[in-house]
This record gives C-alpha cells, sequence and structure tokens, in this order.
C-alpha cells in the first residue's frame, strides 16, 4: 500500500464522498437533459476514474453500462495518454473503438490538480439521434455500421477550454435534432464541471498522494469483499443454451446463446464459447457489453454493498472470442444490441440458476422491447418518439414474478402516457396487463401489458425490435414458460400480425398494437396456493379455464371449490408420465 | 384565551407543546397510544394544563401533526378503495413507472398497489390534450361500474381519467353519478385532487387521497370529540406537507395534503427562528432515533418539493433510485431523508469496512446500553463511549443506561477486529453517521446547486445537536443554531405556521407565443379561488396574502423549474425568471433564443394572523441541575478532555468548547475550538469560525 497507513475511518469517509460525486454528477445530467431517454429511461452513466483510467465509482443509473467504460477510457488514453491538458473534453461514441452502439456518446474529462492528472471524469448518455438511415438511429435491420449513423473515433470535444468546431459542425449536420443532442451533451459537460469542483475539494482535503492511495484502496476494497463473497458460493461449473429468434434480417435463423459459467474458490469465468458467429441484422453486442451482462448478472447474487468499480471485475473472468455475437467485430451493426445484452443476462440468469436454485427464478420477458417512430410533420419538423419498454419478471424460487417492472439490466421507466400525446403525433390507445399469458407455476410469472400507438401525421418510420415469439421465456423445476411477444398492425379496420423485428411505414389512424412477452414460472403449477391462482381470477389476469388447465383450480363464482380442485389436481398428477423437467421452454398444449 | 398548543404525534412518543401569552413555552413528552392516537393527546394535554396551570377554556386554537394518514398507507390499513379510469387504463396504477429503487436486487418486490385490479374499472370515454372530447362518456357504462364497485363493498371511490386537467366534463359525471347513486360515499375526482398532466402521478395521489381520506376522517371526527369533551373549544388546525395549517374539516376532505405534516412542521419552525433571528439562508437539520432529515430556508423562504414518495423517503445512496412507495404529487417542503439516527447499527463488513446504518435497532431493544438484548453496538453506544451522553441515564434521568456494556460492545465487535482502541472505534462510527448524514444535507443544498457553506445549520430532534457542529465543519459551514427545546421542536414549528390553500393548473403555453392578458387572466383566477376559500375560512381580504408562482422548462426538456411572479409579469418576465434559475440550479442557460413553455401555474394563499403567532421570546422552564464535568474523546489528535457539563443558561457568556450541555430531552456538542453562546431568544450558538475540517 505504498507505505501509508490504512485507516479504516478516513477510508469510508473518502469513499463516501467520492460515491456521492459520481452520484451527483448523474442527478446533474438527470436534471438538464432535453430527452425523455435519459429523464425517463435514463439510459445514461456517470463515473470517476483514477489518472491511469480505472473505474474507481460508478454511479447509481444503468447496470448495462456497468463495463464499459473501462474500454472506452483505454481508447482514449491509448491515442491522447499523456498529452491530456487541462480543460481537455474527450468524446467518443465508436463501437469498434471505445463505444457501444453509436447513440451512446462517451465524454471524458481529465481533472488536474497542480498540473498533474489525478482522475479522469466520465459520463455515458443515449442520444435521441445520431443520423443514420432510421429516426432515432436504433434500426435492429441495418446489417452494416455505416448504416446507423455518425461515427466518432475518439476526438478532443474541446482542446484546453476551447471548442472543437470542426466537430461541433460535423455533429450538427449529421443528427436529426441537433438541438437535442446539443442540449444533451451540455448535460453531459455540466455532470463534469459538478464532479471537477467536488473532486477538487476533496483534494485540498486530503491531499494528492493520499487521494491517489484511498482511490487505490477503493478498488482493493471492492475486491475483497467480491472474493469474500465469492469463497462463500458453491464450487463448480453450470452451463446454459437459450435463442434469439432471428436478427429481423434472415428470418427464422434461430440465434444460440450459450454460457459456461465455472466457479474456483475466489473467482469466476463466464464463458460465451458456441455462442452464435455475429449475425447480420444490428443486434451485435461489443465485448465491453457482454462483460456489463456478466457484471450485473453476478452482482445480482452478491450481497449489495459491493461497490461499483473496477476491483469488483477483478475477480471476474469474461471471455467471448472475437467475431461472436458476444463480440462484434467491424463491420457488424449494433445499434440494436441491447436485445442480445438482455438475452444475454438471462442465459447467464439460467446458468446461475442451476447454480445457486434457492436465489434465482425463471426468464422474464426478456428486456426491453423498443419501439421507434419517427418522420417529419406537414411543416417539415422533425419528431421522433424513441419507448424502450418491457413489464414481466420471471418467478422466483419464494414469490411470483414482478409485475410490471423494469428489466435488472437496464432500470427503465415508462414516459407518461399524457405527455406523450401532448408532445408527439401519437396517442396511446391501450396500456393494461394481458390475461392468460403469465408462465402457471407454484410461482406465476409476472404480467405483462399490451401498449397500443394510434398515429396521427400523415406518415412515419415505425421501426420495432422485438423478441420471444418463437423461444419462449422459459420456466423452471416444472414451472410453464411465459406466452410469446406480439406485434400487430391494425389498419382500415383490419388487424394485421407482424413479425417481431420489423421496419414499415405508417399512416395517419394506424395503431400498432404491442405485446409484451410473459414471464415464466417457477416450480410445479398443481403446487400453487388455489388462493393465489383466485385471486388472479378476480383480478381478471387469469381465466377461469386456464386456473382449471394449468393450476388444476376449479374457480366457481368468487370461490375455490376445494373438494373439484383436490380431485382435479389429483387426476393431472396421475396422468403425468414423467418428473418434471428442470427448465421448460415449450408452453404445455 | 391566550394559549397555544400543538401535538406531534410521532411513532414512539407524541410531543406537546403550549405557549402562553407572555411567550411561556411548556413542553411534556408522552409516549404515543397506538391505535387510538388521539388519547395521547387528550391525556397528555391534561397533564400539561395542571403541570402549567392554565386550563383547556384557555387554549384557543390546537395545531397538529400526525402520522395516521402515512401510517395507513404505509400499514395498508386504508379504506376499501375503488378506482375508475378511462377505459384500456385500469393498470396504470399498478404499472406505476416501471422503474425500481434498487438495482441488482432479485428479491425487489413491488409496493402492493392500493386498490387491487378488481376495483379498477375502466369506463369507455377519451378526452384528447387539447380538452376536446374524442370519445363521449358512456353513460350506462360509468353508471354499471359504480354500481359494481358498490357491490364489491368500497368505502371510497376514485376517479382518475387520461386528460382529465383538461377538460373534467367526463370526471365530474361519474362523480355525480356516484353522488347519485350513494349519497355521502367518499369520492375523490383527480380534477380536485391534482389538475395536472402526469397519469400516473395524478392516479396515485388521487387513489392515495381516496385509501386514507375515512381513516383521516374518523381519526379527526374522533380527536375533534375528545378534545371538546376536554374542554377546548378552539379550532383543530392540521399541518400540510407544504408547511402551511390547514381547517381539520379541509383536511378530511383533501387527506392527501396532511401526510408528510410531521417532518414539515421542524422545517417551518427552523424558518419561523431564522426570520426571527435574521439567518436569511439555513438548512434545517432533524435527527431522532431511526432517521435524519434535512431542509432548506433561502432568502427565509422553504423551500418546497413537487412530489415525493410515502414509505420512499429514505434514500439509498441515491435519489435517483425511485420507485419505492407510494407516489404523491401535492405541495411539499423538500426534504431529504437518510436512514441514521441514534439507534442506526455499527458493524464490520466482509472487506473489513466499518458500517453505520441504516439497519437500526429502533426503540426497542434499542441500543446496547438501553439493556433490552440488543448486543450490537449503535451510535448512541459510540456517543456513550465517547462521553458525549451522559454515562448513567438519558431524557433527564428517566431512561437508566448501562455505559459499560456500550464500551464492551464496540469494543468487542468493532474496536478489535479494525485494531482500533475502543474510543477510536467509536469516533469512527460517528464520523461515519455524520458522513451519511451528510449527504442528505448535500442531496438538498450541493446537489440543487446551493452551496451550503452560505448557510447556518439549524439542529433538533433528540440527536441533531449531537452532531450538528462537526457536520456543519466536514462541509464548510459556520454557525450552527440550537433552539431551546430542541427535542420537541416540530411541535414547537407547528405554532409557527399560517393557515395555507396551494392550488395548481395545467397550462401549457410558450411564453414567447403568450398574449400577456391570457396568463394574467389564468393566475387572476387561481388566485381569487384562493382569496375565496381562506374568506370561507374567516379571513378578511387584508389578511390574504397570495403568491403566484408557475413551472417552466425549455421546450422539448423534460425536467421543470418553478418561478414565482407577480400580478402584471407578463410572458417575457416569467421566460427570463426561468433562465436565471436555471442558470443558479445547473450551473448554464440556453441561449435568448431557446423557446420556454409554461407548463403549469400555481398559487398559494395565506391567511395571516391577526397578532404574531409565536411571541419573540421564548421562556422554556429553568433547566435541571448542572452535573459535573466529564471526560469526552475527539478523535486521536485532541484525545481525552476533560469536558464541562452544562445547562443552556450557562452559554448566557461565550464559552470555548469542548463542552456539553445536557438538557430534558436533547443533549447537544460543542467541540474544541468552536464558541457556543446564547442569543437573545434562548439559542445556542455555535460558532465554528474559519476553519474546515
Amino acid at each position: 500500500m505504498q507505505g501509508r497507513s490504512y485507516d479504516p475511518i478516513e477510508f469510508e469517509l473518502f469513499k463516501n464522498a467520492l460515491f456521492s460525486i459520481a452520484d451527483e454528477m448523474a442527478l446533474t445530467i438527470h436534471r438538464t437533459t432535453y430527452s425523455a431517454v435519459l429523464k425517463d429511461n435514463m439510459d445514461y452513466s456517470t463515473a470517476f476514474c483514477d489518472a491511469a483510467g480505472r473505474l474507481v465509482a460508478q454511479g447509481l443509473t444503468l447496470p448495462s453500462h456497468l463495463g464499459s467504460i473501462p474500454e472506452a477510457l483505454a481508447a482514449v488514453m491509448r491515442r491522447y495518454g499523456e498529452e491530456m491538458a487541462e480543460g481537455d473534453i474527450f468524446v467518443l461514441n465508436d463501437p469498434f473503438e471505445g463505444g457501444m452502439h453509436l447513440p451512446d456518446i462517451f465524454l471524458f474529462q481529465p481533472i488536474f490538480v497542480n498540473g498533474e492528472r489525478v482522475a479522469i471524469a466520465a459520463t455515458i448518455c443515449h442520444h435521441t439521434d445520431v443520423g443514420g438511415r432510421v429516426p432515432g438511429s436504433n434500426a435492429s435491420d441495418s446489417t452494416e455500421i455505416y448504416q446507423e449513423g455518425l461515427r466518432i473515433p475518439p476526438l478532443r470535444l474541446y482542446e484546453r477550454g476551447k471548442p472543437n468546431e470542426t466537430l461541433h459542425m460535423m455533429i450538427d449536420r449529421n443528427v436529426r435534432v441537433p438541438v437535442k443532442v446539443f442540449g444533451d451533451l451540455r448535460a453531459q459537460l455540466a455532470a463534469c464541471t459538478i464532479a471537477e469542483r467536488a473532486f477538487k475539494e476533496l483534494v485540498a482535503r486530503y491531499g494528492v498522494a493520499e487521494t491517489r492511495f484511498y482511490m487505490n484502496e477503493l478498488l482493493d476494497y471492492a475486491e475483497r469483499l467480491t472474493r469474500a463473497a465469492l469463497r462463500a458460493l458453491p464450487d463448480g461449473e453450470w452451463s446454459f443454451e437459450d435463442h434469439i429468434d432471428d436478427d429481423g434480417v434472415e428470418i427464422g435463423k434461430p440465434i444460440p446463446l450459450r454460457v459456461r459459467v465455472e466457479k474456483r474458490g475466489d473467482r469466476m469465468v463466464v464463458d460465451w464459447t458456441g455462442t452464435s458467429p455475429q449475425v447480420k441484422g444490428a443486434i451485435n453486442n461489443t465485448f465491453s457489453y457482454t462483460r456489463s451482462a456478466a457484471y450485473c448478472g453476478i452482482r445480482s447474487i452478491l450481497p449489495a454493498n459491493i461497490p461499483n468499480n473496477e476491483g469488483y471485475f477483478r475477480a471476474i473472468e469474461v471471455i467471448a472470442p472475437a467475431g461472436t455475437i458476444a463480440h462484434g467485430v467491424l463491420p457488424a451493426a449494433c445499434a440494436a444490441r441491447g436485445l442480445t445484452g438482455f438475452r444475454m443476462v438471462d442465459t447467464l440468469f439460467g446458468a446461475l440458476a442451476m447454480m445457486l436454485p434457492e436465489q434465482v427464478g425463471a426468464a422474464g420477458d426478456g428486456g426491453n422491447l423498443g419501439v421507434s417512430l419517427g418522420g417529419w410533420t406537414k411543416e417539415r419538423q422533425p419528431f421522433i418518439y424513441v419507448d424502450f419498454t418491457c413489464s414481466a419478471w420471471g418467478g422466483r424460487p419464494w414469490g411470483d414474478g414482478l409485475d410490471g417492472n423494469s428489466h435488472m439490466f437496464a432500470n427503465m421507466a415508462s414516459p407518461s402516457i399524457e405527455v406523450t400525446e401532448a408532445e408527439q403525433p401519437i396517442q396511446i390507445t391501450e396500456y393494461e396487463f394481458l390475461l392468460d399469458t403469465m408462465g402457471a407455476g407454484q410461482w406465476r410469472g409476472g404480467a405483462p401489458f399490451a401498449r397500443e400507438y394510434k398515429f396521427l401525421e400523415a406518415e412515419a418510420v415505425l421501426q420495432v425490435r422485438a423478441d420471444r415469439r418463437e423461444f419462449l421465456p422459459f420456466g423452471l423445476q416444472g414451472g410453464q414458460p411465459g406466452a410469446p411477444s406480439m406485434n400487430w398492425l391494425l389498419r382500415d379496420g383490419r388487424r394485421e400480425k407482424l413479425p417481431s423485428k420489423f421496419c414499415i411505414t405508417l399512416k395517419h389512424g394506424d395503431v400498432f398494437r404491442l405485446e409484451v412477452p410473459g414471464g415464466g414460472g417457477w416450480g410445479d403449477p398443481l403446487l400453487r396456493d388455489p388462493a393465489l391462482v383466485l385471486r388472479d381470477v378476480r383480478n381478471g389476469l387469469v381465466s377461469v379455464a386456464a386456473a382449471r388447465r394449468d393450476h388444476g383450480v376449479v374457480v366457481e363464482g368468487r370461490a375455490v371449490d376445494e373438494a373439484a380442485t383436490e380431485w382435479l389436481r389429483a387426476e393431472m398428477r396421475a396422468a403425468r408420465t414423467a418428473p418434471l423437467p428442470a427448465v421448460v421452454r415449450e408452453r404445455a398444449a | 384565551m391566550s394559549w397555544r398548543v400543538s401535538a406531534d404525534i410521532g411513532g414512539t412518543f407524541t410531543d406537546l407543546v403550549a405557549i402562553g401569552p407572555q411567550g411561556e413555552l411548556r413542553t411534556k413528552k408522552v409516549s404515543s397510544s397506538v391505535g387510538d392516537y388521539g388519547r395521547a393527546i387528550v391525556e397528555g394535554l391534561g397533564q400539561l394544563f395542571v403541570e402549567a396551570g392554565f386550563a383547556a377554556a384557555a387554549v384557543e386554537e390546537v395545531l397538529h401533526a400526525t402520522t395516521v394518514a402515512s401510517n395507513a398507507i404505509l400499514e395498508h390499513k386504508g379504506a376499501k378503495t375503488g378506482l375508475i379510469t378511462t377505459q384500456g387504463f385500469r393498470d396504470v396504477l399498478e404499472i406505476r413507472t416501471l422503474r425500481m429503487p434498487r438495482l441488482y436486487d432479485l428479491r425487489w418486490e413491488k409496493p402492493v398497489a392500493l386498490v387491487p385490479r378488481h376495483l379498477r374499472l375502466g369506463v369507455r370515454e377519451r378526452v384528447l390534450h387539447t380538452g376536446a372530447v374524442e370519445t363521449p362518456l358512456d353513460e350506462a357504462g360509468a353508471r354499471a361500474a359504480v354500481e359494481a364497485l358498490l357491490a364489491e363493498g368500497v368505502e371510497a371511490i376514485a376517479v382518475c381519467l387520461l386528460h382529465s386537467y383538461a377538460n373534467p366534463a367526463h370526471e365530474r359525471r361519474i362523480g355525480a353519478i356516484i353522488a347519485e347513486l350513494a349519497p355521502g360515499l367518499p369520492a375523490s375526482l383527480s380534477v380536485d385532487v391534482l389538475p395536472e398532466m402526469k397519469e400516473y402521478e395524478r392516479t396515485s395521489t388521487t387513489v392515495i387521497n381516496s385509501y386514507i381520506g375515512p381513516v383521516l376522517g374518523r381519526y379527526l371526527g374522533a380527536l375533534g370529540q375528545d378534545l371538546r369533551a376536554a374542554g377546548l373549544q378552539g379550532p383543530l388546525l392540521l399541518m400540510q406537507s407544504s408547511g402551511g395549517l390547514m381547517p381539520a374539516a379541509e383536511a378530511a376532505r383533501l387527506p392527501v395534503r396532511v401526510v408528510e405534516s410531521g417532518p414539515a412542521a421542524g422545517v417551518i419552525g427552523a424558518q419561523a427562528l431564522a426570520k426571527r433571528i435574521g439567518l436569511p439562508n439555513a438548512i434545517s437539520f432533524d435527527m431522532g432515533g431511526t432517521t435524519a432529515k434535512a431542509g432548506v430556508i433561502e432568502n427565509y423562504q422553504v423551500a418546497q418539493a413537487a412530489e415525493y414518495s410515502v414509505g420512499g423517503g429514505i434514500m439509498v445512496g441515491s435519489r435517483l433510485l425511485s420507485g419505492a412507495g407510494y407516489q404523491l404529487k401535492v405541495p411539499s417542503i423538500d426534504l431529504a431523508e437518510v436512514g441514521a439516527g441514534g439507534g442506526s447499527l455499527i458493524r464490520i463488513d466482509a472487506a473489513g469496512a466499518p458500517q453505520v446504518g441504516p439497519e437500526s435497532a429502533g426503540a426497542d431493544p434499542g441500543p446496547v446500553c438501553y439493556g433490552r438484548g440488543n448486543a450490537q453496538p449503535t451510535v448512541t453506544d459510540a456517543n456513550v463511549v465517547l462521553g458525549y451522553l451522559n454515562p448513567r441515564a438519558l431524557v433527564g434521568g428517566a431512561l437508566p443506561i448501562d455505559a459499560a456494556a456500550s464500551r464492551a460492545a464496540i469494543a468487542g465487535k468493532i474496536a478489535t477486529p479494525l485494531g482500533l482502541t475502543p474510543e477510536e472505534a467509536a469516533h469512527g462510527a460517528h464520523l461515519i453517521a455524520a458522513s451519511n448524514m451528510i449527504r442528505a444535507i448535500k442531496a438538498v443544498s450541493s446537489e440543487r446547486g446551493r452551496d451550503p457553506r452560505g448557510f447556518a445549520l439549524v439542529a433538533f430532534g433528540g440527536n441533531g445537536p449531537l452532531f450538528a457542529a462537526g457536520m456543519a465543519q466536514a462541509l464548510g459551514m459556520r454557525r450552527v443554531v440550537v433552539p431551546p427545546s430542541a427535542g420537541v421542536f416540530s411541535a414547537v414549528g407547528l405554532l409557527a405556521s399560517d393557515v395555507e390553500v396551494h392550488l395548481a393548473r395545467s397550462w401549457r403555453r410558450a411564453t414567447h407565443r403568450l398574449d400577456p392578458a391570457a396568463l394574467e387572466e389564468a393566475a387572476a383566477a387561481l388566485e381569487a379561488e384562493a382569496r375565496a376559500r381562506l374568506a370561507a375560512q374567516g379571513f378578511p381580504p387584508e389578511r390574504i396574502v397570495v403568491q403566484r408562482a408557475a413551472t417552466l422548462r425549455y421546450q422539448g426538456q423534460s425536467f421543470e423549474l418553478q418561478v414565482g411572479f407577480a400580478a402584471g409579469d407578463g410572458p417575457a418576465v416569467l421566460a427570463e425568471g426561468f433562465g436565471a434559475e436555471h442558470e443558479r440550479t445547473y450551473g448554464h442557460r440556453a441561449g435568448p433564443g431557446e423557446p420556454v413553455e409554461i407548463v403549469a401555474l400555481q398559487v398559494v394563499g395565506r391567511g395571516l394572523p391577526d397578532r404574531p403567532r409565536m411571541p419573540d421570546r421564548l421562556a422554556p422552564p429553568a433547566a435541571a441541575t448542572p452535573q459535573p464535568a466529564r471526560p469526552a474523546y475527539f478523535g486521536r489528535a485532541a484525545g481525552w478532555l476533560d469536558t464541562p457539563v452544562l445547562a443552556r443558561a450557562a452559554l448566557a457568556a461565550p464559552r470555548q468548547g469542548p463542552a456539553i450541555i445536557e438538557e430534558y430531552d436533547c443533549t447537544c456538542l460543542v467541540p474544541p475550538g468552536a464558541t457556543a453562546a446564547l442569543d437573545d431568544f434562548g439559542n445556542i450558538i455555535i460558532d465554528l469560525g474559519e476553519s474546515s475540517a
């Protein structure tokens, strides 16, 4: 420890102060942003790194950004390392040099004290649009990065405090809504300003040497906590496989995701070898995003108090061969890679459920479904509406899956219907839970909902990214899978089924109906407390027929017919020919 | 008729305060009577009257802050409530915002919806954001929905239709149908409770209003009766979450306004104190047994927030993680709360770092020194080891403690594993607790663009004055104020409040295209309504003051800021005020060409008393006999110092720290290097000088 004496009290105080800076940065962006993606979905992150670029403290915002900062900052360090000067601000979004997908723009500000670089403040924001062929820049059916928008390698956005006008103009001319993009870049800059001010106060109190010492100690501390927690878990190897339906380009071609988890002593390996080669559609992950998925999944089985920093990462090795969907290489398209990230978290949870059957539940809805709608009004003003939504968690070994809750990987919020209608040429015509769509089980899967969008302008491009139409949210320990996702177009009084991923032109009065998949169930459905089945029937989430068919519960009026239920359940048990499978992927007929 | 009394009900104690015509201050702390909260008030007041030597008939008004409403929500003991919504949207209440307050938590459970799905019914109708009716109300369907809810035996009905703030006709019609089918059944229409955009917030707020209405109504009815039976004839007024008072009858109609009444009272007390002693900028700091709360007074005004969650108030490190608790959008004081109090547990985590809270030993079993079975040391135990708290008994001798047990617990569980002495470990725990609470202060100051160094810290609550000076030093604040009766200060704050009426409406207009006359007309209409409501409560026009405000944002932004304005101020004045506020809060503002949009208009009407509510000087009864000096520990550098233990009156002449001021309901610590003195009003003023730790 560089010859300094470690004071546990001072350390705890320093840790509080440093994480409070990362959170203060996050609040600053939250308050100053222009776009709903940032404000409501909180699709952004803030962090604090040491002078060497190691992630020391990440603000509590988006889990799916957890592993991305080191990669991005390393790209900046490679190019600018020792040339960094006070007043420089670096920017990038290139997935092949530190970025994740083009809408995520990273900003880094080195912080100098007496001419010496002591730390680097970092922010990532998902921007409303970065150009490319589809409004919102998040089409899932692009096949090359070159279709997806403006690609920014690590560059100086500011050089010694002076704006890089060339770059500013390039951005201005290549995005559909420059006011929003620059408004949000200003929010990122404001967060860096806040960080610099607060950090300098911290250094004034502790001195440079002690600040460096405690930042380093913060990494070691997180590593110690992680390793201590890992030691308490069983050793062994567990594998799991799931599939994405397709990439939206090669329709109907399943995409396998395969993970092997190995835990020995105080370390863990998450290995994606055997996962699909990279695909044509825009759902290829960067390796950093695959790492984020692993960090998020593992973090969920560890104690809550581990700081979000690189020390935690040290105990976890992530393997993903280059050229796979888990580690795309040029010219992979990746705008809609969120889908793959969510599904990798779920696949990892599948393996962790084998490892820790009492701690981890069945599959949820597969993460958020993306709806983007954009075009031009009659007055030639651009409009872009982006809605990422999800709802259902899988049933858990101790309780039902959550109804109407964000996926763990991205703590997203639903935009207000009334605000949407006032600001966009859209009317939401339904937003309600769906009947008989949750996976049955002793603990049922969460309820998904339908969301309907009626389009009110003349013409728009509608781009949707859904999945889990063919490969359903799996159930565990005999629990049933959830119902598939569904997309419908209601046009001129007719109802037309749409693929799970598509891009179409909408006309005035068209209604798009999105149905989220249901969560998978956990445990034998015949063991479900009949009172809970009755509650779901009364609440209109389960039909009388499904209560009978899936749970063997006979509901008469407002009550359970106990005798008939007992009889029916006995009969259903007797009719079983095989023990209940640990993983259930197909819904019973 | 010249005494005024206040009652602040907390989870453990009910605090009672009476102020007499000469500023006599009499206080009483009694155990809360859980289940029948009113009993403790009436009995406690009876004792107070005897001790203070005045009759019930001398009481001109009773002011009240209560946790009855928030408890009904937290314990799910509200009325059986039905909800009627626009067809297709009955799950808005339950889907909430989708967000959860904790990351990486597989065990997260959403708060249960206060109205179960089978009591939420959609009705065919549709109003657009312009107020235009797209689909007329299905009268027969509405009638059927009301009948179905009545058949289920609901005790209250909430109605929240999409865009009703823009056109309430359908909600009003359903209200009429309810009145016709079930005369007397409490019905809450969202347009009456919160006529503002954003369906989830409006639905949640309207439902809470319905849910707690019958409970609060019964409670207030019984309390009113008991008070009258005890000879108290004056009116009963309740504290609103905004810090203003409202008559009991009004609170029964809009119960959603009084949910957070206790914490609000403390901040209002701090504001009154700040005005009295000429302190324009102050941060209030209220620390009890389980939580600590901070609020802000800036330029003598209390900082307000537009919404909060009941049961979600305790920060888990960051205010960003919303989704806990039950969302309420009502005018309320901006409070930040952390789970840190005297009962917070001290432990060592798996990587060997000391942690304090948020887990708490509560009041029972309480700290180790209470001897009620808890073995894990708490913040109070640390303060005992450090010599800050009386080693023999707390609460003026009423609660004997075992100081040796505190020391043994700190030594065994914390100090030895860390390789520290017990006093070093206790001092560390004290500092860590302080650093956790500093986050609450930052949440209302630096995170809101305010530099805490420009503020004084007003500390109260049983534990606030023990930590205040150290926290102020760490934040670079220079002055701490500890008011008289700091341990029951929220009840004192009640006595300083005015009657307030808050009204708001959604009103979206771009400022650069707005006709000034239209703005004036809309604001004047709201103002007239506020005046009418106060007039109905007996305030003559000359004692009514109305303030106007608007929330604004840059067009396209999704976050608003509130800006006050005066009658006659045009849209340009509002836009400029917004730009300045944006710059102050966020450090930057957009160019002058950036369009600014009004989102909503608000007015606050205040009914002023015909004479000052509080005398200038409060005269608490003389305190107990002084104690002998005792050693207290102030960190490695200073070590153990022989520290005098004083009564407040002993600070009539300024004293250098270290010193401990022991009082009936709280203990105040003056660290070495600080100076403490009484001001003209009986407040302890701790001057921390220029130093910053």
